[in-house]
């Protein structure tokens, strides 16, 4: 089966997500890479065509289609990322061709794809059954990455001779503020989710995470109301957090927030005893955060006198 | 300046869903939260704008159409100039049938901007947002989180990951996927959600969705259960417990 795969791109680095797609198409075939960016693509192992086409940019789908012509691959993998998934959505749809998005596990076989998705907040996985060529959407951290093995063998190709161009520009990147703490520095992180309830409640988190010298994060809809500023989220669009602890306190765990949880140990409060953020987890309790966390809070300051 | 906002129906996850080999039932159907931001968003650009209108189109199925009621009535509520109401000929998890059927009814409508949500969490066959752009031949972006206008363009922010953003011109008309609006979704009193529900006007329109073959779903399934066992029932001991967990990794 030949595999082409999108490589990631974003202010001159590749991305991971990259090496882990790379290391998908190579347990299922031949493995051929398209970096639309200009970069150092040598730690990509095996064959690489580049396209300097500037900074990520959705119309470079169109790229992909050309580079699909010419080398009619059986299946091609995007990571589910900003970048990746406004892509491949296009391209699916201008080439006609079936789309996975959401996968988790590739499995090759002869005129078809099998993959599997992991779909309604993380509690339903999805099987599907695509015919080739095909495209699939896969999220960060379902492969282990193989960087640095590279051996890239790199074919520079001009947008002049793929004759394709667009009216969306890049403009410039946006860096986040340094003003407020970073959370994917801190040893112990107290996240509220939607289980919070209310803004007020916030108050309790910070009195958790101040007890246990901590810092205090969210997922996205904590974030979408305000209640924490955007430097405090985690997950995709946020940050990643790798410290000792991560405390979830009414987090479900959606794929795109545990893609931000690398700490060492996840503790999770959740009413729902079926929220995907117990499966990442080293303990997990099925409570009322209001009720459990002001008991806890009451019994960390007893030890601590 | 014409704008629309899709406003897609997905299983609510606070209730429990029923999951078959061959189909998930949800107990009900819920707006698309991130459709809920794309909404927000076409009214915060229709503030900037001034002289524009929004136009919301509920997406549903013979199934679920009355769940989109209340979504619909809470965007006029917030400001949406007008509704419709597509009810698709039968539910489908395959997104490319949904935006070459949506994109056929939208492509007379003449809208300036069309706002998504990125992301659905049924969708695990596509992303509506760039299919229908393709559909429509229009510039898509997706991962949205600001929209001006400016000198006939569109100046978007984009969430990259990490966060770090990128700031896009992004010629009209455009489709926009939205992650989240520029400001947290305003809150509509019980009492005006109920009048503006009596009042709407909510245009109702039926389309046939295209057959797309080349993929389908073998089965749905129930993730394996986590391998912890769940500390449950009293929240002293539970706190007890926790706390010896947090001792032993040095937490305390």
């Amino acid at each position: 089966m030949k595999v082409l795969v999108f490589g990631e791109v974003i202010d001159g680095e590749v991305q991971n997500i990259t090496y882990e797609l790379v290391a998908c198409a190579k347990k299922l075939g031949e493995c051929v890479t398209l970096v639309t960016s200009d970069a150092d693509v040598s730690s990509i192992d095996g064959r690489v065509i580049k396209v300097n086409a500037g900074e990520p940019n959705p119309w470079h789908y169109k790229i992909v289609e050309k580079v699909v012509e010419k080398e009619n691959p059986d299946l091609i993998l995007f990571g589910n990322t900003s970048v990746s998934v406004d892509i491949a959505s296009q391209l699916s749809a201008k080439m006609e061709m079936p789309v996975a998005t959401m996968v988790y596990e590739v499995e090759g076989g002869d005129g078809e794809v099998k993959a599997r998705s992991i779909a309604y907040g993380g509690k339903v996985i999805v099987e599907l059954s695509m015919k080739t060529p095909a495209i699939a959407v896969v999220n960060v951290g379902s492969y282990e990455a193989e960087e640095g093995k590279g051996s890239a063998s790199v074919e520079e190709v001009s947008l002049e001779e793929l004759g394709v161009s667009d009216g969306v520009e890049f403009v410039s990147y946006i860096r986040p503020s340094e003003e407020d703490v970073d959370i994917s520095k801190a040893e112990i992180v107290v996240s509220v989710g939607r289980g919070i309830g209310d803004e007020a409640n916030i108050e309790m988190a910070e009195e958790l995470a101040e007890l246990l010298g901590g810092v205090v994060a969210g997922s996205r809809p904590v974030i979408d109301q305000g209640w924490l500023p955007k430097t405090r989220q985690v997950g995709r669009s946020g940050k990643t957090v790798t410290g000792k602890l991560y405390l979830a306190l009414g987090i479900s765990g959606a794929t795109e927030h545990v893609e931000g949880v690398k700490a060492k140990n996840v503790i999770a409060v959740n009413t729902d005893r079926t929220a995907p953020i117990f499966r990442i987890s080293r303990c997990g309790a099925v409570a009322d955060i209001m009720e459990l966390v002001p008991v806890l809070i009451d019994k960390i300051r007893e030890i601590k006198g | 300046m014409k704008i629309c906002a899709i406003l897609r129906l997905v299983p609510d996850l606070v209730e429990e869903l029923e999951v078959e080999e061959n189909e998930v039932i949800p107990f009900r159907y819920m707006p698309n939260e991130r459709d809920e931001h794309a909404v927000e968003e076409a009214l915060i650009l229709k503030e900037k704008v001034g002289d524009a209108e929004v136009e919301v189109i509920g997406i549903a199925d013979p199934d679920n159409e009355a769940d989109l009621d209340e979504g619909l009535g809470m965007a006029a509520a917030k400001g949406a100039d007008k509704l419709y109401k597509v009810i698709l000929d039968r539910p489908t998890f395959k997104r490319a049938e949904v935006a070459k059927a949506l994109a056929e009814f939208l492509k007379d409508k003449n809208y300036d901007v069309i706002f998504t949500g990125i992301q659905a969490i049924d969708a695990f066959a596509g992303n509506l947002g760039g299919m229908l752009a393709c559909y429509l031949e229009m510039p898509y972006i997706g991962g949205v989180v600001e929209v001006n206008s400016e000198d006939g363009k569109l100046d978007v922010r984009k969430e990259l990951g990490g966060g770090l953003l990128a700031e896009y011109k992004v010629p009209l008309p455009a489709v926009i996927g939205v992650v989240s609006a520029e400001r947290p979704l305003k809150f509509v009193p019980f009492t005006k959600l109920r009048q503006a529900m009596k009042k709407a006007e909510i245009e109702e329109v039926e389309l046939e969705l295209p057959e797309f073959e080349g993929i389908e779903v073998v089965k749905y399934e129930v993730p394996p259960e986590p391998e912890i066992t769940l500390l449950e029932g009293d929240v002293e001991e539970i706190a007890d417990r926790l706390i010896e967990v947090l001792k032993e990794i040095s937490v305390l």
